[in-house]
């Protein structure tokens, strides 16, 4: 395990919103080819400090992130980078499905064709094959292409949510709460999802679920009130946590 | 009695009514509210409202009744031999309504005696001077069967409002009693005020709708008379409009239809692009700040009067385009002969549009989800790429729906087009000639001395029923597209 490079870096990580100080003094080594997992109550800044990941809080005024994330050694809040090519570079999947209005196809041909990565019709439907079948969702729309995204079912959404992010060919995937609005069956296949995309991709993911980030993850970063309690691995933090409110937190006594 | 007494001794029950129910409501539990089923104040509102709900309900029927009864047994008393060539009944029943006003002005003024206004036997070249030196108007001599006819009308009509007093007073008296009578600590004087919540609710919705039902049907029979006296295939097919009131006019909706939408048309390719783009901007980038300051200073412009944008186009806009497109203008092209244009018109039009469309936009376009907004930046999207091809799609239908609206608006604009575009009816694809619309004809038709049995009045009627058709086919196009739009996301 520990040969694995580090793809992102982040150094005394601090997050404001307004006057509310959201993130404090976040040191954290997320490795490639690993799956990551947030975990910590609702309000502890989890999502605050994915979203810094790809720069996705740039388009919340007032919020002002300071000190470093490095993503592969680079300065990602570097004045020189373009948040939009790092968001190409840095997936996002979100909270609750949010397909396009338009066809499956089209949901995930969008990233290809705003980056121009198909020179021509046949790479593109190349490419969306490809991410459809990374997402484990082209046996099943295969033959309905041309049909709205929004009519899939909530588990399916998320997994075309997943195809569109891996359609931009991304080096990390950040996912928030992917699961939340799915029942288990769909879960369990997003799970698997999960653990098929470890091979390509540094995955981060935040959940709300101990038994979902101790099935999915092999780190595991506790949250609590803005700080970063306690990195490791998940196996380690969930049988021998270092820290008491970590042991709290997992044994269900705060949260 | 005058009507405003009436209604003020109402009113004056009713607080009495609400008072009375309320301490007979506390008293009926020693004073402790809390063993009442509603609140105090419940047993109140139901003594007053049984009071006055019944009592104006029927004060309202009847003065819309009575008026119509006396006509018609009034109307029935006059022989047919009295009505004169050239008139009609209705004309005479006109002049015996000023015939009873007369008399009655001339009793309150005390020039005459109430037994003389009675007389029907009264000298009729005599009261006719006393009624003309009392200041009474009347337009022609009063005959004997007007006479007996207004007489009878006096007497019907103050019968019918003493009646009325009496019916309206009593049953007030008797709602107040019943409702008194009953209010006792378990009465639920609450779900009795809710009843009375939602019929008042329900009377005013079926006002609403009860209006226009009654302007479309009025509207209808006039159009009908209009088509008795008018072929409808020169009205619908014909190609003139020459209206002219020796007869033999030649009345066709076409080239008014065509002026109205080569005007709208105009005045939709100014105010769509520019209040899209303001409503993008206004949503999608603006900050809090300017969109507080913004989004008010736009609407301010859907509160300036129709005629201030009239004044603007005659005064301004006008001249500005002269100096540009006419002889010896900037562009040096002699266009345009006359400030009066469609192009003027549906400028000024598309300015008066924009609010409308930039605010019903801005509301659709915060509508679609921030999810939506996040999944395309998340991917790499730039922020105008994400309205283009994200929010701008979702949000076509109720954007479409919005522009419809707006040209409704358009097409049932009246006062810019009065100033600004002429009154010239004709075919023509040049933006730079003057050309008028439906309905500024509606306007000039029924200006001025009209007789409302020629053809050239009435077709005001068919006119502006096409209109409303037009317009109300449009708005529910609009809606369902709306409607459908909102579905979506829910």
């Amino acid at each position: 395990m520990d040969s694995k490079a580090i793809k992102i870096a982040a150094n005394n990580v601090q997050v404001y919103y307004a006057d509310t100080h959201a993130i404090k003094d976040v040191n954290v080594e997320i490795e490639d080819k690993t799956v990551t997992a947030f975990i910590g109550p609702s309000g502890c800044g989890k999502s605050t400090f994915l979203r810094c990941l790809n720069r996705m809080n740039d388009t919340i005024d007032i919020c002002r992130v300071e000190g470093d994330i490095l993503l592969d050694g680079e300065d990602i809040y570097d004045k020189r980078v373009d948040p939009v090519q790092l968001r190409a570079k840095v997936g996002m999947v979100f909270q609750k499905p949010n397909p396009f209005p338009k066809s499956i196809y089209d949901n995930v041909a969008y990233g290809p064709r705003i980056h121009g990565l198909a020179k021509n019709k046949a790479e593109l439907d190349d490419i969306v094959e490809k991410s459809l079948r990374r997402g484990a969702i082209w046996d099943e729309v295969k033959d309905r292409l041309d049909a709205p995204g929004t009519g899939l079912s909530g588990g399916q959404q998320q997994r075309l949510c997943i195809a569109r992010a891996v359609a931009t060919e991304p080096e990390v995937l950040l996912m928030d709460e992917p699961c939340s609005a799915l029942d288990p069956i769909a879960t369990a296949q997003v799970e698997e999802l999960i653990d098929e995309l470890r091979s390509r991709y540094s995955v981060v993911i935040v959940t709300h679920s101990m038994q979902q980030a101790a099935r999915v993850s092999q780190k595991t970063a506790f949250f609590h009130l803005g700080n970063l309690v306690e990195f490791g691995e998940t196996g380690q933090i969930f049988t021998n946590p270092e820290d008491p409110r970590t042991e709290s937190y997992i044994t269900g006594r705060i949260g | 009695m005058a009507l405003s007494w009436l209604l003020l001794i109402l009113l004056a029950l009713a607080v009495i009514g609400y008072f009375a129910g309320r301490s007979r409501a506390l008293a009926s539990v020693g004073g402790d509210a809390r063993d009442l089923h509603s609140l105090p104040s419940y047993y109140g509102y139901n003594v007053a409202l049984t009071a006055l709900v019944p009592a104006i309900g029927v004060l309202i029927v009847w003065l819309l009744a009575q008026p119509m009864i006396v006509n018609s047994t009034v109307s029935g008393l006059i022989p047919d031999q009295a009505i004169p060539e050239g008139s009609d009944r209705g004309l005479i029943m006109s002049e015996v309504r000023r015939v009873a006003y007369g008399l009655d002005g001339a009793v309150s003024s005390g020039a005459m005696t109430e037994a003389q206004a009675q007389d029907g036997d009264a000298d009729i070249e005599i009261l006719t001077k006393s009624l003309k030196d009392a200041g009474q108007v009347l337009t022609q001599d009063v005959t004997q069967p007007i006479l007996v006819a207004a007489q009878k009308f006096r007497s019907m009509t103050s019968t019918g409002t003493i009646a009325m007093q009496v019916v309206v007073l009593a049953l007030a008296l008797l709602g107040a009693a019943f409702a008194y009578v009953r209010t006792h600590k378990e009465f639920r004087a609450r779900n009795v005020v809710e009843q009375g919540v939602l019929a008042l609710l329900l009377l005013a919705a079926s006002i609403a709708i009860l209006t226009t039902i009654g302007i479309v049907l009025s509207m209808l029979f006039e159009t009908m008379n209009f088509f008795q006296l008018h072929s409808w295939k020169d009205f619908f097919f014909g190609s003139t409009w020459a209206p002219n009131f020796r007869g033999g006019s030649e009345l066709s909706i076409l080239p008014l239809l065509w002026g109205t939408l080569y005007i709208s048309v105009i005045a939709l390719l100014v105010a769509v692009p520019i209040g899209l783009f303001a409503a993008i901007y206004l949503s999608e980038y603006a900050s809090g700040v300017t969109r507080s300051i913004a989004k008010p200073l736009l609407e301010i412009l859907a509160g300036i009067p129709t005629i201030v944008y009239g004044l603007f186009a005659l005064l301004t806009v006008g001249p500005a385009l002269v100096s540009m497109f006419g002889d010896g203008g900037v562009l040096g092209v002699g266009w345009m002969a006359s400030s009066n244009a469609v192009l003027t018109a549906g400028l000024v039009m598309g300015i008066m549009l924009i609010p409308f469309v930039s605010s019903l936009s801005d509301d659709i376009i915060n509508a679609v989800p921030q999810s939506m907004r996040d999944g395309s930046l998340g991917l790499g999207a730039t922020h105008s790429e994400t309205v283009r091809n994200v929010i701008l799609p979702a949000a076509l239908p109720g954007i479409v729906g919005a522009i419809l609206l707006a040209a409704s608006r358009a097409i049932g604009e009246t006062m810019i087009v009065v100033m600004a575009a002429g009154a010239i009816a004709k075919f023509s694809g040049n933006p730079f000639e003057a050309m008028t619309t439906i309905t500024t004809r509606i306007v000039s038709q029924l200006t001025g001395d009209t007789d409302f049995a020629s053809p050239e009045t009435l077709v005001a009627f068919a006119l502006g029923l096409t209109l409303f058709i037009i317009t109300l086919g449009l708005n529910i196009f609009a809606l369902y597209i709306v409607r459908k739009y909102r579905e979506q996301y829910e």
